[in-house]
C-alpha cells in the first residue's frame, strides 16, 4: 500500500513534505535555489527530459505523477558531480535515485517497465537469494527481466563481443560454482527486516 | 612492520575486477599493508540495490558486513573497488552522525542477532596508499621502472567523489583535478600524461544497462589518451576498466574509430615495477586488450 499523499490542488505541499521526510537526502531539497549546476554538470542530463533542477521544483510544485513518471533518474550514472558542486549541498543524486526507486517500486509503468527497473530488481533478487552479484547468473535475470526469452536473446546477442572477452580472460568462469555467501538464511532475515521498518514507516 | 586491514573484496573481485584484486594482494605485502578479508562479506547493493531494497535495505547490506568486520576487530575496513567504498562509508557515515538510522540498521540487524556502533573507519585503498603507505615507501619499492611507457590516468568517479575531499575521506583529492594517481604512475617510473578527463564519467552502471547511452563518454575518454599518445589507460576502478574496456567495439562500431587501447589498473602497473610477476602477481592475463607494451617491461 503506497503511502504517499495524493495531491488534491496546484501546489499541494503535500508531496514535497513527503518527500522532505521519507526520501534519502530530501530534508536538504528545501535549500534548492535553482541554480542548475545539477543539470549543468550531469554527463546525461541531455537525456533527461526534466534534470534534476527542475525536478526539484516541480516536488516543490506537487506535480507527484509528472515527477514518478519522468525518466530523469534513469540517465543518473552516479557520477556525484551534482552533490559535490552544488552550492548548497543538496544531495542531488541521492533524491534523485530516492525517486526513482519509488518509481519502480510503486509500479510507475515506465519506471517499473525500463531496462533500469529491470536491472534493480534482478540486482535485488540476486542479493537475496545468494548475498553476492555473480555476474553471470544476475545478467541472465536482468535480460529475461527486460522482456522474457526475446528479451534474454536479444539482450544477448548485442552483448555477445563484451561477454566473449569475459569469459576468455576468466573474468567469467563459465563453470564455476555461482557466487554466494555461507550465511544466507541470516542475511535474508536483515533485509526482510529492513524492508518490515521501511514499509512501517511508509518511507521510500 | 606491516599494518594490518579488514578487507573488503566485493563482487567484482570474483568476477569482471579479478585483476583489480589480484594485483592489490600482490602489491599490499610490499607496502606493508596485511589484509584479512571480511568473512562471508556480501553485496554492497552498489548504484541500484535500492531501487528495490529502498535506502534500509541497502544500508542493511553494509550494515551486516560491518557488523561482521567489527567482531574481527577495530582495524581500518579499506576496499580496493570504488562502489563498495562509497556505499559502505555512505551508510558508515550516516550510521556515525543519524541516531534514528542508526537505530533502524541495528533493528535490521538484530533479526540476525547482529549488531553495529558505527565504530569503524571505512576507507579507500587509494587513500591508504597515499596517507598511511605514502608516495615515499611506494618509490622505495620500485625495482623494475616503467621508463618510456605513457599512461593516461582515469580515476573515474566513485573512488573520489563525494568523499575523497572531507575530513572522513582521508582528505587525500581534489574533486577536479586529483594528483594522487598521476603520482602512483610517477612513482613507478612511467610517464603520466597530462589527461584533463581523469575524473570524466564512464556512464558507470547506466553502460551496463544499456551501452548505446553512454558510448559517447567512453568515447570522450579514449579520444584524449589518443590525442596525448598514451600506451595504456590506468584506472583504481574496476567498473570504468571494464566499460572502457570491453566497450570499445562498440565505440568503433559506433563512430567509426578505431580504438585498441589497454585499460589496465595502477596495482598491475605497481606490481610489475615492483619488479613481481606480469601474470601471477600483476594479473595481466586477464586484461582483453593485451597491455603487452607493459608486459615486455616486466622483469625477465
Amino acid at each position: 500500500m503506497s503511502t504517499i499523499p495524493e495531491t488534491t490542488r496546484k501546489y499541494d505541499l503535500a508531496f514535497a513534505r513527503w518527500v522532505r521526510d521519507n526520501v534519502d537526502g530530501g530534508e536538504r531539497m528545501n535549500m534548492c535555489m535553482q541554480c542548475g549546476v545539477c543539470s549543468g554538470s550531469c554527463p546525461l542530463g541531455d537525456h533527461m527530459e526534466d534534470g534534476p533542477r527542475k525536478i526539484f521544483m516541480m516536488v516543490r510544485a506537487g506535480m507527484k505523477e509528472a515527477v514518478l513518471s519522468s525518466n530523469s533518474w534513469r540517465s543518473c550514472v552516479s557520477c556525484y558531480n551534482c552533490v559535490v558542486r552544488c552550492p548548497r549541498k543538496v544531495p542531488v543524486k541521492y533524491i534523485l535515485q530516492g525517486l526513482g526507486g519509488l518509481a519502480v517500486r510503486e509500479g510507475y509503468a515506465e519506471g517499473a517497465k525500463s531496462d533500469n527497473g529491470a536491472f534493480g530488481r534482478a540486482f535485488w533478487k540476486t542479493i537475496v537469494a545468494t548475498g553476492r552479484i555473480d555476474e553471470r547468473t544476475f545478467t541472465i535475470r536482468y535480460f529475461y527481466n527486460v522482456g522474457g526469452m526475446t528479451g534474454l536473446i536479444k539482450k544477448g546477442m548485442a552483448n555477445m563481443h563484451a561477454a566473449m572477452g569475459l569469459v576468455k580472460t576468466k573474468r567469467m568462469p563459465v563453470f564455476a560454482m555461482p557466487d554466494k555467501i555461507r550465511k544466507r538464511s541470516e542475511l535474508k532475515a536483515i533485509l526482510d527486516k529492513a524492508v518490515e521498518i521501511q514499509a512501517r514507516r511508509g518511507a521510500e | 612492520m606491516s599494518k594490518k586491514y579488514t578487507f573488503y573484496p566485493g563482487c567484482s573481485s570474483e568476477g569482471s575486477g579479478m585483476h583489480l584484486d589480484r594485483s592489490t594482494r600482490a602489491i599490499a605485502p610490499k607496502l606493508g599493508i596485511e589484509l584479512e578479508d571480511i568473512d562471508d562479506w556480501n553485496c554492497c547493493g552498489a548504484s541500484v540495490g535500492h531501487l528495490e531494497g529502498g535506502r534500509l535495505g541497502q544500508a542493511a547490506l553494509s550494515g551486516r558486513n560491518l557488523a561482521q568486520a567489527q567482531s574481527q576487530g577495530p582495524q581500518d575496513v579499506v576496499t580496493a573497488c570504488a562502489a563498495c567504498y562509497l556505499n559502505t562509508h555512505h551508510t558508515n557515515e550516516d550510521i556515525r552522525e543519524d541516531e534514528g538510522f542508526k537505530a533502524e540498521v541495528n533493528e535490521a540487524l538484530g533479526a540476525a542477532g547482529k549488531s553495529y556502533d558505527g565504530g569503524l573507519h571505512v576507507r579507500h585503498m587509494c587513500e591508504v596508499l597515499v596517507n598511511d603507505v605514502g608516495m615515499d615507501k611506494i618509490r622505495e619499492q620500485v625495482t623494475n621502472p616503467l621508463s618510456g611507457l605513457k599512461v593516461a590516468g582515469y580515476i573515474g568517479c566513485q573512488t573520489v567523489r563525494p568523499f575523497a575531499g572531507t575530513e572522513r575521506g582521508g582528505n587525500y583529492a581534489e574533486y577536479d583535478d586529483p594528483d594522487f594517481l598521476d603520482d602512483f604512475i610517477e612513482a613507478t617510473g612511467a610517464e603520466a600524461v597530462e589527461f584533463k578527463n581523469k575524473t570524466s564519467c564512464c556512464g558507470g552502471a547506466v553502460s551496463v544497462i544499456d551501452p548505446d547511452k553512454t558510448l559517447h563518454l567512453m568515447k570522450r575518454i579514449l579520444d584524449e589518451a589518443k590525442d596525448m599518445e598514451a600506451d595504456v589507460i590506468a584506472t583504481p576502478c574496476p567498473l570504468c576498466q571494464t566499460n572502457v574496456e570491453i566497450y570499445q567495439k562498440n565505440v568503433n562500431d559506433k563512430f567509426g574509430t578505431d580504438f585498441n587501447i589497454p585499460v589496465v589498473f595502477h596495482s598491475q602497473l605497481m606490481a610489475v615495477a615492483f619488479g613481481l610477476d606480469p601474470i601471477k602477481d600483476a594479473a595481466f592475463d586477464q586484461n582483453i586488450i593485451k597491455a603487452d607494451v607493459v608486459m615486455e617491461k616486466a622483469k625477465k
